[in-house]
């Protein structure tokens, strides 16, 4: 009874800050309820008996990748951009579509029956170490799927480090404009 | 509480991602609602990953930890690129980036 009370509160929460998402105007209002959505995500995952997902969703996203999109918006002062309209005619098609899509989903979901398992393992972070860096020939090569990430996550910050750089210096006249800058 | 309830939220989070990546027209609200429209899914994966035993349940819950990973990639390379084009356009209107021009 009292993890549907928090669960609830939680869920209020998110939902709130979805919809605030969706209607606000300025960027950084709208990063800063995005920040509470994940905030209380994660509380519906320790909630659910998952802390580590939980733990790694306010480090990465609400840590990393949300103060991330925040001082882009505040580097590049994106809310001085007042021509451009929050909707336009096709945002009424969109919502349609997307409304019966959910509706569809939702007679599914209703139709299906699951419930809890009792038997469910707790993913704490002793459980989830010894499944994810299980090296033994026998095991299920999650590490393997570590290293992958890793090189992805490798590769994004090298695209990202020559994306944002003005010219590329090793281009000899761009070194020069660079110089001046 | 019952299983269908995360399953519902997760519903109405991932709609209301896909509308505010669709809908708006400013490109910071594009990113951000994919961003949600990822969290849903996380979030559906580990509400189904409960209603599994033993070995089952706990592959649910290390799959959210990969798709978090992806999405932090995805994130860093899309917020260079709207550096890149925002210098260029000078604008946050996603219809204004329709030409790929340099």
């Amino acid at each position: 009874m009292l993890a549907l009370i928090y669960f609830i509160i939680l869920a209020v929460v998110a939902v709130g800050c979805s919809l605030c998402i969706f209607f606000t105007k300025h960027p950084l209002y709208a990063s800063i309820a995005m920040v509470t959505t994940m905030l209380s995500l994660a509380g519906i995952y320790g909630l659910l008996g998952s802390p580590f997902v939980g733990v790694v969703q306010i480090m990465v996203y609400a840590g990393a990748v949300m103060t991330l999109l925040m001082f882009i918006i505040l580097v590049l002062n994106g809310s001085r951009d007042t021509r451009t309209k929050r909707f336009d005619k096709v945002s009424i098609f969109v919502l349609l579509s997307v409304l019966a899509v959910a509706a569809l989903t939702s007679i599914v979901l209703c139709h299906a029956s699951f419930d809890f398992n009792p038997d469910t393992v707790r993913g704490g972070v002793d459980v989830t170490a010894h499944t994810l860096f299980d090296v033994s020939a026998s095991g299920n090569g999650y590490y393997l799927l570590v290293l992958a990430v890793g090189l992805v996550l490798l590769s994004a910050m090298a695209t990202a480090v020559i994306l944002a750089r003005k010219r590329i210096a090793s281009d000899p006249e761009n070194a020069k404009l660079e110089e001046v800058h | 509480m019952q299983a269908i309830y995360v399953q519902v939220l997760a519903l109405i989070l991932m709609s209301l991602g896909i509308a505010t990546a669709l809908c708006r027209r400013n490109v910071f609200f594009v990113l951000m609602g994919v961003e949600l429209a990822l969290n849903a899914v996380n979030l559906s994966i580990i509400g189904f990953s409960k209603t599994f035993a033993e070995v089952a349940s706990v592959t649910g819950q290390i799959i959210p930890l990969f798709t978090i990973a992806v999405a932090a990639a995805e994130a860093c390379v899309g917020l260079a690129i709207i550096i890149l084009i925002f210098r260029n356009q000078d604008s946050a209107d996603v219809d204004n980036y329709s030409n790929m021009r340099g």
